[in-house]
């Protein structure tokens, strides 16, 4: 007997109300949940990058390649949840071969790798080219040389013109990218504000909040990331650059959250057809992940704590805790999020007259394991990303790195 | 000469500017006018449609069952192609849907009928939306509208996706539990194409379930929609279906 | 020209990679993709290969070949309109090779059960369709005792 037949006669128990037969099934698993996730880590590093480049905002500028190899490793992982979603993994390669226009999920191929190789990729070639020529000729481990020496593409002179030349397309082609990450997590929420027939996915501001939520969440992990490899390195952290970055992470919150009030408060006034079914998955199926997890602890928390030092005076022993805690609880707020949209959207009936069940799975292809198993995979990658192309300098010793990685 | 020219410079560039204006005011005029589209039945022959008289369903579930059995719909409760659905209208104004395992087993008698204003049976099955929501976020084609019509689906394409079935309003798609593609209500295509009705027309014992051609105004089909008044199901989704139903009530979604 | 000799070379590569991608795309696609619309023509083909199981409306002459009587019977009563595959199942198979091949026929001890799912009392169905109460209604008998299945009126 399938084990998801077996789960699906389970589930006819646990209905409520009535649902179109086919609906029992719950068709998007966590996977699916992930994949708004760490889309949403990618742009959202990508646009603390942006912000020095683009906007010259200086502080930042330590965090700079650190955002960079983040945007890069989990960008590498996203399509990942996908392909493993699919019911004929190995048939997803016809999303390139034939993508269907009118399909925001087809769009994926194009916006994917657009941003991975125009976007992401040139803008770290050319930000490391000069050291990568450099370890081209000092790396002591061959395979590694050999990798460097590849990345040079033959060419292992660095002219005074040549750098010139790079920062002005570096800087370019950050310009072109900060649209591009808005593209990119746009067009993730579309996929969801798309879909007419489900009136919880359905309306014009989810790719809006889903992009300023992807900031939330793309700025407090490379906030966390720094905050630890600066730690596991034994370094001082740069507390300027520290405090810009929460500014910018309770900037983004504040947006995130005002968007999704905004959105349920239009929802409730107009309290169209649909507003019952919606109000009754609020109070009953969502009540923890969306009231508690994500407005709660995901939301209101980080705002007061990241609000504190903005009206307070507070040690910088005290703002790093704060900082911490305030990540941590807008990581576990946005993925909140994403699964309230994701999963609570499938819980309804399309009738409005009744709600279906999920039982999240642990192991298998579209359990939790395999979710885990995919952040974790993003991690792993950038470990090594970190490894071949280090985000500072070696020399450095105690003193803080306010001048950052970049070497000069 | 100069202001001769300055002049009719001016005069010029005002004419056009006016010309301009006009033709902005007059394009929603000139657009309303082309607001009439033909449908497609009135281009292609043939054109499938499909009809359910409501008020002729007893609700015996012959028709979920030849379903089942002409296409291999998967025996579970929750894998249909087709259901019929039975609402109750209570005295309270309380109304009460159910279906159970998609009406193929008939449906027993409910308990407090005394309390029942009104209560009917209403047969789902694929829409034939004209603007189908599933083909339009179909990433790769595998979902599409046949010549004649039809919405079908690609098993040796489909790649398990599921956001057809995420796209279409009456939840009309299963994903099939061992081909790990999307499925649906084919209109018994392949019957069509040979000239039979498909399965569910076949063994409908009242002739609820009218099949034919839209293109053919003689058609039993547009015979029934011409004559009878009849309505679409969630007609705001702008999906244009083209299955008719007579005797819908408001209840019904 | 010297100082974006590193570029040039990321270009060469980037339309390498592209060009190679196209290629490799046109190999890939199916013949028949993009003849009729955006899907495999050939799809509509591999639909309409699925096998029929109910000979339909159209095969009644057939029927009436080797089952006269009851077609006849059928065709003047009240059971006019219901088809022989509504009762007897898919028989497809059974006009194709009518030997080996038999449809099923409700046995005696299921017909109340069997005749009810149209006509037991039920008020959800229409109004003025013909429904019994099966619980008075000759309780115990099989319908068939007294009403004849292809011209039921007694």
């Amino acid at each position: 007997m399938d084990p998801m037949i077996e789960h699906l006669r389970d589930a006819l128990e646990k209905v409520v109300g009535f649902i179109y037969p086919n609906e029992l099934e719950l068709q998007w698993s966590i996977l699916i949940v992930m994949y708004p996730y760490v889309t949403g880590l990618v742009a959202g590093a990508f646009i603390l990058a942006s912000l020095e480049r683009v906007f010259n905002v200086e502080s930042v500028k330590p965090t700079y390649r650190l955002s960079l190899l983040s945007a890069l490793a989990f960008l590498i992982v996203a399509p990942l949840p996908l392909q493993l979603h699919l019911g004929h993994p190995f048939r997803g390669i016809e999303i390139f071969l034939t993508p269907n226009t009118s399909s925001a999920m087809a769009m994926f191929g194009f916006i994917y790798a657009w941003y991975l190789m125009a976007v992401i990729l040139m803008e770290i070639w050319l930000d490391y080219r000069a050291e990568i020529v450099g370890w081209s000729k000092t790396e002591p481990w061959a395979p590694k040389r050999m990798f460097y020496k590849v990345l040079t593409f033959g060419v292992t002179t660095v002219t005074p013109g040549s750098r010139r030349i790079d920062d002005v397309l570096g800087r370019a082609i950050t310009v072109i990218g900060l649209p591009s990450a808005v593209l990119l997590h746009g067009y993730v929420g579309f996929i969801f504000g798309s879909v007419k027939a489900n009136p919880w996915w359905s309306t014009p501001l989810m790719p809006v909040i889903f992009l300023f939520s992807a900031m939330a969440s793309g700025i407090a992990a490379v906030m966390l990331l720094y905050m630890f490899l600066t730690w596991m390195r034994n370094r001082p952290l740069d507390m300027r650059c520290l405090d810009t970055v929460a500014k910018f992470l309770l900037t983004a919150i504040i947006v995130a959250f005002t968007l999704e009030t905004l959105e349920t408060i239009q929802k409730a006034y107009e309290a169209e057809e649909h507003f019952d079914i919606l109000a009754l998955l609020v109070e009953g199926q969502l009540s923890f992940s969306l009231v508690f997890l994500q407005i709660f602890l995901g939301s209101i928390c980080p705002i007061i704590l990241l609000g504190l030092p903005q009206i307070f005076g507070v040690s910088d022993q005290g703002r790093k805790s704060l900082y911490a805690v305030s990540g941590v609880l807008a990581l576990i707020g946005i993925f909140a999020m994403r699964w309230n949209v994701v999963i609570g959207g499938q819980f309804f009936s399309k009738s409005l007259r009744g709600f279906t069940t999920y039982k999240l799975q642990f192991i298998g292809r579209e359990g939790l394991v395999a979710a885990i198993g995919v952040l974790v995979l993003a991690f792993a990658i950038l470990a090594v990303l970190i490894r071949l192309l280090p985000p500072w300098t070696k020399d450095e010793p105690g003193r803080a790195p306010a001048a950052g990685g970049r070497a000069s | 000469m100069r202001r001769l020219d300055r002049r009719r410079f001016l005069r010029t560039a005002l004419g056009a500017v006016v010309a301009y204006a006009a033709s902005c005011l007059a394009a929603p005029l000139a657009r309303a006018q082309r607001f009439f589209r033909a449908p497609p039945w009135k281009i292609r022959t043939p054109y499938w449609g499909f009809a359910v008289d409501i008020t002729k369903c007893i609700g015996c579930g012959k028709c979920v069952d030849a379903c089942k059995t002409e296409n291999d719909v998967p025996r579970e409760p929750f894998y249909f192609r087709t259901w019929v659905e039975r609402y109750a209208i209570r005295k309270s104004g309380e109304v009460t849907v159910d279906s159970p395992n998609g009406g193929l087993d008939g449906f027993e008698p409910m308990r407090d009928e005394d309390s029942i204003v009104k209560a009917f049976f209403v047969p789902k099955l694929c829409n034939l939306c004209e603007n189908s929501p599933c083909i339009q976020v179909c990433p790769v084609g595998a979902t599409f509208k046949t010549e004649d019509g039809v919405v079908l689906i690609d098993r040796k394409y489909c790649i398990g996706c599921r956001y057809c079935i995420q796209a279409c309003p009456y939840g009309t798609r299963y994903y099939h539990p061992t081909l790990k593609v999307a499925d649906k209500c084919s209109l018994c295509y392949h019957r069509i194409k040979r000239g039979l009705n498909p399965a569910c027309v076949e063994v409908c014992p009242t002739d609820a379930r009218i099949f034919g051609d839209l293109s053919d105004p003689r058609s039993p089909l547009s015979r029934f929609i011409a004559e009878n008044p009849v309505q679409v199901l969630k007609p705001a989704m702008g999906t244009q279906p083209k299955l008719a139903y007579k005797g819908l009530d408001r209840e019904v979604r | 020209m010297k100082d974006l000799d590193h570029l040039l070379r990321v270009a060469a590569t980037f339309v390498v990679v592209t060009v190679g991608f196209l290629v490799v795309r046109g190999f890939l696609i199916p013949p028949t993709f993009g003849k009729l619309g955006h899907y495999r023509a050939a799809a509509v083909d591999d639909v309409k290969a699925m096998p029929v199981r109910y000979a339909g409306r159209a095969a009644r002459d057939a029927c009436a070949r080797c089952h006269a009587g009851p077609v006849r019977d059928r065709a003047s009563s009240s059971h006019r309109g219901v088809w022989c595959e509504t009762c007897h199942g898919a028989a497809g198979a059974h006009a194709a090779d009518p030997k080996s091949v038999k449809p099923g026929r409700p046995a005696k001890g299921e017909m109340r059960a069997f005749c009810g799912r149209c006509h037991a009392s039920n008020i959800t169905r229409p109004r003025g369709f013909p429904q019994v109460n099966l619980s008075v209604h000759n309780p115990g008998a099989a319908c068939t005792e007294c009403h004849d299945s292809h011209k039921p009126k007694l």
